[in-house]
């Protein structure tokens, strides 16, 4: 008990020393994190909308590897990155291995198939009728599609936030890729399992309560855009 | 009277089974047009057929004087002069203002058009204190009333109404007949209607085709088909045996 609170005594003292390194490593950490999620949300939205709206030959096929890939372990993914961007790999030249950029590659492999996932899921769930609905009112095929993604949007903000718990915690892919270099990959999760490694555990556990108030912070912006864009939106009545 | 639907031999089967296999049907300019028959007599297939949301096996179909080839700016621009309620009117996400103003929004109807088009048609269907409430928290009447002031907002030369009153009480019921005799004299809309309520076709509508497992085994003026039905499974239907 004394580790964890001497912890959340360090953590505040952290966040109150302003520490250049700690905010340095932080930043870098909402950069890396943010980056992977915006990609991911780039790729994964159209991708997972395509999937649930169009009928094609192997569909099931590459939704069950989507499937089977929101499950694909950190350290898998950064073992992937690692091999294609390292000197012997494809990609080798581009010379982006220990760099926040690779980071950011090894993220969106765990970010992407989370988004397509749950993204087509959420447009899967809604009904033909929307999309009759939208039609027979005059829409385009395109508007009527963007129609059925609006209505899908809370699945979709979902989506989105499971990507982003997933990636700002994740350590093995970032680890791995980034090699957790001081003042130039380290991030908040490569930084505690440094700091334990170290046996400094009070620290690790301070940084983890940033970390921790972080993604608090972030969900607490993603949830306030939903309820923006819910106002007729309740909870379900439970008496 | 100008011709809108012209249909000749129009077939459409899921999978084995064939739920479609209309010879002929013709439906006139400023009518209401009944197509009445049991439950699964390929009613709301013809309908989706002839509304352009599904497209048919085999047969010729025109609409609005055009023969149907499903490509997708023909559609857009055919659709664009038609409308549908069903009848549990799917409602979008949004306040019924949102939703009013949707067909108009993908019409690209300018702002003050879309305010002035939206009020009118929630006037004339008596929902106008309506106009900032969320769409999916109406009932079952509020919800076919909007559906209706969103159809008639853009201006429809046809309405397809899908068992408008089927999921709603009766006087909501009447309530709506009205207002679709309205906007069938008032607007000189034509409008197709799908009921299984021959009471209802018969309060309606100018004309009438009867469906019967996918057939259409009667057609004419409403009044001619009541009073003197030719087919013996229309009278069966009309004293209520189905």
């Amino acid at each position: 008990m004394d580790v964890i609170g001497q912890g959340v005594k360090e953590g505040i003292l952290l966040i109150l020393s302003l520490d250049p390194e700690l905010i340095q490593v932080t930043l870098l950490s909402l950069q890396v994190s943010l980056s992977a999620l915006l990609v991911s949300g780039l790729l994964g939205i159209p991708a997972g909308t395509f999937l649930a709206l169009k009928d094609f030959a192997g569909r099931k096929l590459i939704l069950n590897i989507i499937y089977t890939l929101m499950g694909l372990p950190p350290v898998l993914a950064g073992l992937i990155v690692f091999l294609v961007l390292s000197n012997r790999g494809p990609l080798g030249e581009w010379q982006l291995l220990f760099t926040p950029s690779a980071m950011v590659i090894a993220q969106v492999l765990l970010g992407f198939p989370l988004v397509a996932g749950l993204s087509a899921r959420a447009v899967m769930s809604q009904r033909q009728e929307a999309y009759d609905t939208a039609v027979m009112l005059g829409a385009t095929r395109t508007i009527a599609i963007l129609s059925i993604i609006r209505e899908a949007r809370m699945g979709i903000i979902a989506a989105l936030t499971t990507a982003l718990g997933r990636l700002i915690a994740e350590v093995g892919a970032v680890m791995m890729v980034g090699g957790n270099i001081q003042g130039k990959t380290r991030v908040l999760t490569t930084s505690i399992v440094l700091e334990t490694r170290m046996g400094h555990d009070s620290r690790a556990l301070g940084i983890g309560i940033i970390l921790l108030i972080l993604a608090f912070i972030i969900m607490l912006l993603i949830l306030k855009l939903e309820k923006r864009s819910f106002k007729d939106d309740s909870t379900i009545q439970i008496i | 009277m100008t011709v809108l639907f012209k249909l000749s031999n129009i077939t459409k089967s899921y999978g084995e089974r064939q739920v479609l296999n209309a010879k002929a049907l013709e439906i006139r300019a400023g009518n209401i047009h009944c197509l009445l028959g049991p439950n699964g007599s390929g009613k709301t297939t013809l309908l989706r057929i002839m509304s352009l949301l599904t497209p048919n096996d085999g047969g010729h179909l025109e609409v609005l004087g055009e023969a149907v080839n499903w490509q997708p700016s023909q559609l857009l621009r055919l659709r664009r002069q038609m409308a549908m309620v069903t009848q549990s009117s799917f409602m979008f996400e949004g306040s019924v203002y949102y939703n009013v103003a949707y067909g108009l929004r993908a019409r690209k109807t300018p702002k003050k058009e879309i305010q002035q088009r939206v009020q009118e048609s929630l006037e004339l269907l008596g929902m106008s204190d309506f106009i900032d409430a969320p769409a999916r928290y109406l009932s079952g009447g509020e919800t076919q009333k909007v559906a209706i002031a969103r159809a008639l907002a853009v201006r429809p030369r046809v309405l397809f109404l899908d068992e408008p009153t089927s999921n709603i009480d009766p006087s909501s019921s009447l309530e709506i007949e009205q207002y679709i005799k309205h906007i069938n004299q008032e607007y000189t809309t034509t409008i197709v209607l799908i009921t299984h309520n021959f009471f209802q076709a018969r309060r309606l509508a100018q004309h009438t085709s009867l469906l019967w497992e996918g057939h259409i085994i009667e057609e004419g003026p409403t009044r001619d088909m009541f009073h003197n039905p030719q087919d013996p499974r229309t009278r069966r239907f009309l004293k209520g045996e189905y």
